[in-house]
């Protein structure tokens, strides 16, 4: 597409200075939130808010894990995995079976699957709750593995059905004259296949889930059972105005997202960006 | 015995849109048999029928003595190389060959033992540890009919195996196919392209197709024969139109007697011929079509029977022959194929002899008069 010089001109100067103010927007919380949390409580008062700290105090994180933080951490790992792998497996499967069988009810399936995606969560918060109270599940890490999974369900299946239809149909019918059935078409085939989609959905749903709130809330009450994020607001209960500890627990709970996300940023881009090429 | 039988054979996409009708036929143990048709006239469906990858047809398929229509793809002992190779991205070479073999729970050296004589015979040796992303077209294509050999099939499928190829490959890679049909003297091969060279170069028989409207008023099946069958006698102008380059020459001409020797014709210039076909059933003054392929017009000096004169509109030189275009066909423009710079320029005046057993004559349903020779 032919642009003017002008607009040329105004594109090369807009899209850095929009950069910026996006930059600025997204990390000058994140930089506030680490800078305080060494502060220590009398300093956060008194000091300027966008002072550096005056040592690299440990002492919030010192008296942070001390406490259960390290067993909400525990529940929100394994609460987490097992969701993730859970919602990879089984969207997975719906999404092949949506990609690649025909069968009569496959669209008007598919349809209801994608709907639920616009379902807001909490007009299913008091069934669920009643749900898990009659499944003897409440307050218990487990009670929080099937609603996460079934509201991850809809965006994942969507993912990933998407992804498989892109699979030239050829590949499948290889295998099926290499003698695969359809699990082995799926397990040896689809599943390898479907890598950078799964990624995305693991990496998408993972984020959601590590900072969900309102069911971790709702269907879970002891210290023993919580999640992370019921953490930090417990510790704003605990610790009221002492701000500074409050920022040290976000910042230990944002923190294997930021390592992973270091880590992994390359795959992290490409699993999001995978859905729209081809190939 | 792997004899191939297709009989009474339909398919539909949806319960109005006929791709396949009528076919009948038969494909012996170890024959070379290509279907050849324009793009759209259902060869890939009759392929993936004979592999079982197409289901809801009507009609019976056998591959060797055995009804396969409710036998699963794997259990055919077909083995199909795909336009597109469809190798497995996500596995070496030599996963690729081994899989099926894998999934057959054939024990390991014996897998061992094949994928590496077909490598041998493909000479891929050295690429066995590659993805198949690392390869080029021609490696690819290798390897996906090597992934065939291993299985030791009794019937190899190919469809347009060289067409994502360039020119030289494209015939390099032919003459493999060709070698590997040697080496595999037992099995037979069907092989899908709508490249006429292709056809004449590789098939013991071509299978012709019909698209669209003649498929549904004749049946899918234009002729079934050996290459230089089809090229000497085809059965109808749909034939003798698509085999052969440039096309044949078709005139517009009606019959007038039938003598010993063949069908007299007069053409709209006014010059007669007599073509060697059986027109009895056809009465004076019947409308019909002489055929001629454009190497088979001769230059002529000086009196001769059975010849064209017409004036030259252009002359196309490639040094070992010429085009030369001539005016006056209907409707597309004559053209004799000539030996050299064919020795005429434009707005001369040329003469080509049409020799009588090179002439084919075509009622008005476009239907081939028989031969009266008819070898
Ligand atoms: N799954 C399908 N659903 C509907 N129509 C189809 C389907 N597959 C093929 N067709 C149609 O059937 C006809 C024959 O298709 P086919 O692929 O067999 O043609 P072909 O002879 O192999 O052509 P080409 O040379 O282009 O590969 C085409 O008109 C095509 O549009
Ligand atoms: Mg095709």
């Amino acid at each position: 597409m032919a642009s003017s010089p002008a607009a040329r001109v105004t594109g090369r100067i807009a899209v850095p200075v929009l950069g910026l103010f996006w930059l600025a927007v997204t990390t000058v919380p994140f930089l506030f939130m680490v800078m305080t949390s060494f502060k220590s409580q009398q300093e956060s008062f008194s000091s300027s808010v966008w002072a550096l700290p005056k040592a690299l105090d440990l002492v919030n994180y010192e008296s942070v894990l001390e406490g259960p933080f390290l067993t909400y951490f525990k529940n929100s790992v394994m609460v987490v995995v097992i969701s993730v792998i859970l919602i990879m497996l089984i969207s997975a499967m719906a999404a092949f079976a949506f990609a690649r069988m025909r069968f009569r009810l496959n669209d008007a399936l598919f349809g209801l699957i994608v709907a639920g995606m616009i379902v807001p969560i909490h007009i299913t918060l008091v069934p669920i709750y009643l749900l898990t109270r009659q499944l003897g599940l409440y307050d218990s890490q487990f009670a929080l593995i099937g609603p996460y999974v079934a509201t991850s369900l809809p965006i994942s299946v969507f993912i990933l059905t998407e992804f498989m239809r892109q699979i030239p149909k050829e590949l499948e019918e290889a295998a099926r004259l290499d003698g695969c059935g359809p699990f082995a078409i799926f397990f040896k085939v689809f599943l390898p296949l479907s890598g950078p989609g799964l990624s995305t959905i693991a990496i998408y749903n993972g984020i959601m889930l590590w900072n969900e709130f309102i069911f971790a809330y709702v269907l879970t009450s002891s210290t023993s059972t919580r999640t992370l994020p019921l953490a930090i607001w417990d510790y704003q209960g605990q610790y009221t105005s002492n701000i500074p500890a409050i920022l040290a627990v976000v910042t230990l709970t944002s923190l294997p997202l930021v390592v992973a996300y270091a880590f992994g940023q390359e795959k992290i881009v490409k699993g999001m960006m995978a859905g729209s090429l081809k190939g | 015995m792997t004899k191939i039988t297709l009989s009474g054979v339909n398919k539909s996409f949806g319960a109005n849109f006929p791709v396949i009708r009528n076919v009948d036929l038969t494909i012996e143990e170890g024959e070379f048999c290509v279907f050849l048709g324009p793009s759209g006239c259902g060869k890939s469906t009759l392929l993936r029928m004979v592999a079982g990858l197409e289901s809801g047809y009507s009609g019976q398929i056998s591959i060797g003595d055995r009804v396969v229509d409710k036998v699963e793809p794997a259990d055919r002992q077909v083995a199909m190389v795909f336009q597109n190779y469809a190798l497995y991205p996500h596995m070496t070479v030599y996963d690729n060959m081994a899989f099926g073999l894998r999934q057959a729970k054939t024990p390991k050296d014996e897998i061992d033992r094949r994928v590496q004589e077909a490598a041998r015979i493909l000479q891929i040796e050295a690429l066995l540890e590659r993805m198949p992303k690392a390869l080029s077209g021609g490696q690819r294509q290798r390897v996906a009919i090597g992934r065939a050999i291993v299985r030791q099939p009794k019937v190899f499928l190919f469809d347009e195996p060289l067409s994502n190829l360039d020119a030289a490959l494209r015939v390099h890679m032919r003459s493999e196919i060709a070698t590997l049909h040697r080496n595999f003297p037992a099995a037979s091969m069907i092989y899908v392209t709508h490249d006429q060279t292709e056809a004449m170069a590789l098939a013991d028989k071509i299978v012709l197709l019909h698209a669209g409207k003649d498929m549904l008023k004749h049946g899918s099946i234009a002729q079934v024969g050996k290459p230089l069958d089809l090229y000497h006698r085809p059965r109808n102008l749909f034939v003798a139109g698509f085999l052969g380059s440039p096309t044949m020459n078709f005139l517009e001409a009606t019959f007038v007697a039938q003598e010993p020797a063949g069908a007299r014709v007069v053409l709209k210039s006014g010059e007669e011929l007599v073509v060697p076909v059986d027109g009895s059933a056809l009465a004076a003054g019947a409308p019909v079509t002489l055929g001629v392929r454009p190497e088979h017009l001769a230059p002529v000096v000086g009196p001769a029977p059975q010849t064209l004169t017409r004036k030259v509109a252009a002359v196309e030189h490639f040094g070992e022959y010429s085009f030369v275009y001539l005016e006056g066909g209907t409707p597309a423009p004559l053209i004799a194929k000539v030996p050299g710079d064919g020795g005429v320029k434009a707005s001369d005046s040329a003469t080509y002899s049409a020799p009588a057993d090179c002439c084919h004559l075509f009622d008005a349903d476009g239907i081939a008069l028989t031969h009266l020779t008819n070898t």
